[in-house]
């Protein structure tokens, strides 16, 4: 694992922050990965709700991880297993929802339990920029 | 466990109903015209157990019946006399349209055996087409309600590549390394083959069954497709798929159709399942029958109810989820395959679906039935 500074450290120059994308689909990870590393963010990937979950509790991840997007349809342990689980576990995470199959009823139920955002693919870069940089700003204040 | 086979032809006698009520003694019935008319009496009559097609004759050698009749194991005259004396028939149906013919009959058929010609003959005709027209429509009714529960695996599968395409190109709006904009050039264009392997492969399925000749298939290969197109339907990622494939089994009949037999038996047995348990695709070939068995880890069927599943419109469902017709239409695919379908199951261990069809050699000959 290289070196890395978390950008909750306000005046962190080498990046804004650090962000886990979880999906099924490598696609996914490369876009996502490409869009969110030139707009400065360091990001790594899992492919599924149980490897997010090693990867969370994987060394010093832990406590330098900003915020976490996540798809809903994977394989073994699925995303709305694993939000719950982030939920439980590090409510001070905030989580964006990014989507294959829109579900107005899913999209209420995830944003009443806090989801910052529930995005559906494909998702503009802009868009996406700017859900993850309001997740980061709730990042923030959670911890002041 | 509890097997059931419905409307198996008398000449198969290895899949039975585990309590047989003993059945009437067949009509015996002889058809007189091999032409269209005849064909379909042929295709119609012969998948039902109470009725016997003695022989059908047809003065002209090439007429088609006279070839679908040896395919069905019907024996074919070549004199009429031959097929209607001594032969105990009940009824004469004569397809010929022919006046001169109606006469002939009415003094060549023995008394005691009843004639059916002309006008009755005809509405008979106008009855077996219409009742295959509505087969073939439910089965594409069905088949398009269905495609509706895709949806979910078709948004999912194509916004995906979508979603890489739009960041590719987001990124090429200002990319200055010409290396960069080649490469990146190139990953759209792989999205996009992906995508359209997609819609292909939905195109392909949902358009009617093709009304090409019967042909050739592999069993294997079929499973295989299905298997693809389910996925859209099911989640199939937390399904453990094991595949027991005899290699070369083969069977005739038209691709689309066993293909829409084996994506509704499949989505079928992973919806038992509600996603967690073994999915069993087995294919074997003897020189008696060839067999392709469906096989579930999921909740099961009830006695009472085994009996009711082929039947049209029955489902256990709620109405968005099922039309009732899936198994029905599939059991009238598998016999005009002359095949024969039957289910075991055990409520809180799964299902099995057999399916047995005559065994085909690679030249296409059928194997002689015990």
């Amino acid at each position: 694992m290289s070196e890395f500074k978390s950008g909750f450290f306000v005046g962190g120059e080498s990046c804004n922050g650090r962000v886990l994308v979880v999906d099924d689909e490598p696609d996914i990870r490369k876009v996502v990965r490409m869009t969110l590393h030139k707009a400065g963010y360091d990001v790594l990937e899992a492919e599924n709700g149980e490897k997010a979950i090693e990867t969370i509790n994987y060394g010093e991840n832990r406590l330098l991880l900003d915020v976490i997007i996540c798809d809903i349809r994977m394989p073994k342990v699925n995303g709305i297993e694993a939000i719950a689980y982030f939920r439980q576990n590090y409510p001070r995470v905030p989580l964006i929802v990014l989507t294959g199959f829109p579900d107005t009823d899913m999209a209420t139920s995830l944003l009443r339990q806090g989801v910052v955002d529930y995005l559906v693919k494909p998702v503009e870069g802009e868009k996406l920029k700017a859900s993850v940089a309001r997740a980061m700003e709730q990042r923030e204040l959670a911890h002041l | 466990m509890t097997t059931i086979s419905p409307t198996m032809s008398h000449r198969q006698t290895e899949h039975q109903d585990s309590n047989p009520v003993p059945a009437p003694s067949p009509m015996r019935v002889a058809i007189i015209g091999a032409g269209r008319g005849g064909m379909a009496l042929l295709d119609a009559l012969h998948q039902i157990r109470t009725i016997q097609i003695v022989g059908i004759v047809d003065q002209n050698p090439s007429a088609p019946g006279l070839k679908r009749a040896q395919e069905l194991k019907v024996p074919v005259y070549h004199e009429i006399a031959d097929l209607i004396t001594h032969q105990e028939l009940n009824l004469v149906m004569d397809v010929t349209g022919d006046p001169a013919m109606e006469s002939a009959l009415r003094k060549a058929v023995p008394t005691g055996t009843d004639v059916v010609n002309g006008q009755t003959s005809r509405l008979l005709w106008l009855l077996v087409q219409h009742e295959s027209t509505l087969q073939t429509e439910l089965l594409h009714a069905e088949k398009l309600a269905g495609i509706g529960s895709f949806a979910a695996g078709i948004a999912h599968d194509m916004n995906n590549p979508l979603q890489l395409i739009l960041g590719l190109a987001e990124n090429l709006t200002d990319e200055t390394d010409l290396e960069a904009v080649h490469l990146q050039a190139h990953d759209i264009i792989e999205a996009v083959k992906r995508t359209t392997a997609i819609c292909r492969d939905l195109t392909s399925y949902s358009r009617r069954a093709s009304l090409r000749q019967d042909c050739l298939m592999s069993i294997n290969g079929k499973l295989d497709e299905a298997l693809k197109i389910a996925r859209y339907a099911v989640a199939l990622q937390d399904i453990d798929i094991r595949k027991l494939y005899q290699p070369d089994v083969v069977v005739k009949g038209n691709p689309d159709e066993l293909l829409h037999v084996f994506v509704n038996l499949i989505t079928n047995a992973v919806q038992a399942m509600e996603h967690h348990g073994t999915l069993t695709l087995e294919t074997t070939a003897t020189a008696d029958a060839t067999r392709v068995r469906v096989s579930d880890t999921g909740s099961g069927i009830s006695p009472e109810l085994l009996g009711r599943i082929f039947e049209p419109f029955f489902t256990t469902k709620p109405p968005e989820k099922g039309t009732g017709l899936g198994l029905y239409n599939i059991k009238n695919v598998i016999h005009h395959m002359n095949g024969t379908i039957g289910v075991e199951s055990q409520v809180g261990r799964g299902s099995t679906f057999t399916l047995i069809f005559p065994t085909e050699t690679i030249a296409g000959e059928r194997s002689a039935q015990s």
